[in-house]
């Protein structure tokens, strides 16, 4: 289980209170949980080759399994934390298996694929297309490690909980962000 | 003051993130606070970080389908998880006994399973038909609205299901595959009469294996309606009916014990 520190992100960590937890209480807040996590385990997921089906079926499944620990007994230290993990190995293995299917039914939208709304006048809305182009296209060509560090972070996971999820030390978390947050701001200076 | 070094972007970087020792974020604020070029590359940093978590944020939460479905989803799944938890203490009582009888019953029945499987493979699955939903599944949930909030909506669409919900629908009413088109998941009770976005009130309609397929249903929907807004009938009943059996429904509604054909 991951390590909290104090100031971690408070809304991933609803469960965090060292109480025991009745087990007629469990599913309401997990169901609350759930609210307040899904979006922020999806944006995540968008960073795998994963279709939108998919991405929630990782959500329930994550869900699941944390429901399953949680009526053992098991710690709800940094609930959070345990989720995204929990999603990120489920992803990594149905990514594998579902490439191919990916390709077939239409990927999931990544954030890489969208489509921004349209800025006021044509001049503004080509600028701005570009820039965005640009920052997705420095995005989408990040080292898969650097992409992941940087989708966790924009979730607000801290260094520590990062490396845990991704298995990297703590040193290597700080290089792969700095090295994207460098390639996103050359993007954004050009 | 000349400036003997600068920070590195990594060291920036854990600095916006407060992830510095104490003294290491005291000699980096005093640094910054005496150096331009430092500054001018934090600011540059924070930029890009707030353009990319616009650009993820403000388009891609916005493609996202509603949480109504999956979250129903989850919900059945937990109960059924919780029933299947609480159950297991008298599937563990007296385990050791039935293990015994377990081992014999499979020595016996592993030749023939082996054989109906792989009949089962070779043979096609045949399709399942479904007219009424199974109630146990089933059995029709409905928001809290008064006859008149339901006739105020005009032209109320069934929302379109997400795909892991009618997924979990098939799986509930054990339906492994079929042919594209051959069903319909439904809404029981149709969000036009006041039906909910719930597991509970999906079913997976046939469309066309049985005469009492999902555009005689819609036809009953719509009649019902028709009579709930000119206050011939009231919203609970009609929920109840339709509920409860909805070709039953029909057949008293219609006056006929065969479906119509219907007008479009």
């Amino acid at each position: 289980m991951l390590d909290s520190p104090p100031e971690s992100n408070a809304l991933l960590n609803p469960l965090s209170e060292t109480e025991t937890v009745e087990p007629s209480a469990i599913e309401d807040r997990m169901v609350r949980l759930f609210d307040q996590v899904r979006v922020p385990l999806l944006r995540y997921l968008s960073a795998f080759p994963l279709a939108l089906p998919d991405a929630e079926d990782v959500v329930q499944e994550a869900f699941l399994s944390l429901f399953q620990q949680l009526q053992r007994g098991k710690s709800h230290h940094n609930v959070g934390g345990w989720l995204f993990r929990a999603a990120h190995n489920l992803a990594v293995k149905k990514s594998m298996r579902s490439r191919s299917d990916a390709e077939k039914t239409g990927a999931f939208i990544g954030v890489e694929e969208l489509v921004i709304d349209p800025a006021p006048n044509p001049e503004d809305q080509f600028a701005f297309d570009q820039r965005q182009q640009r920052l997705m296209s420095v995005v989408r060509a990040l080292p898969e490690q650097q992409r992941l560090c940087l989708y966790l972070r924009a979730e607000g996971l801290r260094y520590r909980e990062i490396a845990e999820i991704l298995d990297m030390s703590l040193g290597a978390v700080s290089i792969a962000l700095g090295r994207s947050l460098a390639h996103l701001s050359r993007a954004a200076e050009r | 003051m000349p400036q003997e070094f600068h920070l590195s972007d990594q060291e920036l970087l854990q600095a916006l993130d407060g992830e510095l020792t104490p003294r290491e974020t005291e000699r980096a604020q005093s640094h910054l606070a005496a150096c331009w070029a430092c500054r001018s590359r934090k600011q540059e940093i924070e930029t890009a970080i707030g353009e990319f978590i616009r650009l993820q944020r403000s388009a891609l939460d916005g493609q996202l389908p509603s949480a109504d479905g999956p979250r129903a989803l989850l919900k059945a799944r937990l109960a059924e998880l919780s029933a299947t938890q609480s159950g297991r203490p008298r599937w563990f009582r007296g385990i050791s006994q039935r293990l015994g009888w377990a081992a014999i019953a499979l020595a016996v029945m592993a030749p023939l399973l082996y054989w109906s499987l792989s009949v089962a493979r070779r043979a096609p699955e045949p399709p399942v038909t479904v007219t009424v939903p199974n109630p146990a599944l089933t059995p029709g949930a409905a928001v809290l609205l008064s006859d008149r909030q339901v006739c105020g909506q005009a032209g109320v669409k069934n929302k379109l299901v997400p795909v892991t919900l009618r997924r979990q629908v098939f799986a509930e009413y054990g339906i492994r595959a079929a042919t594209p088109g051959a069903y319909e998941v439904d809404y029981l009770i149709t969000p036009a009469l006041g039906g909910a976005d719930d597991i509970r009130n999906l079913w997976p309609e046939s469309r066309n294996l049985t005469v009492w397929n999902a555009q005689v249903k819609d036809a009953l929907e719509d009649h019902l309606r028709d009579l709930v807004c000119e206050g011939r009938l009231d919203l609970a009943t009609a929920q109840r009916e339709i509920a409860e059996n909805w070709i039953e429904a029909y057949k008293k509604y219609f006056h006929t014990n065969s479906p119509l054909a219907r007008d479009y």
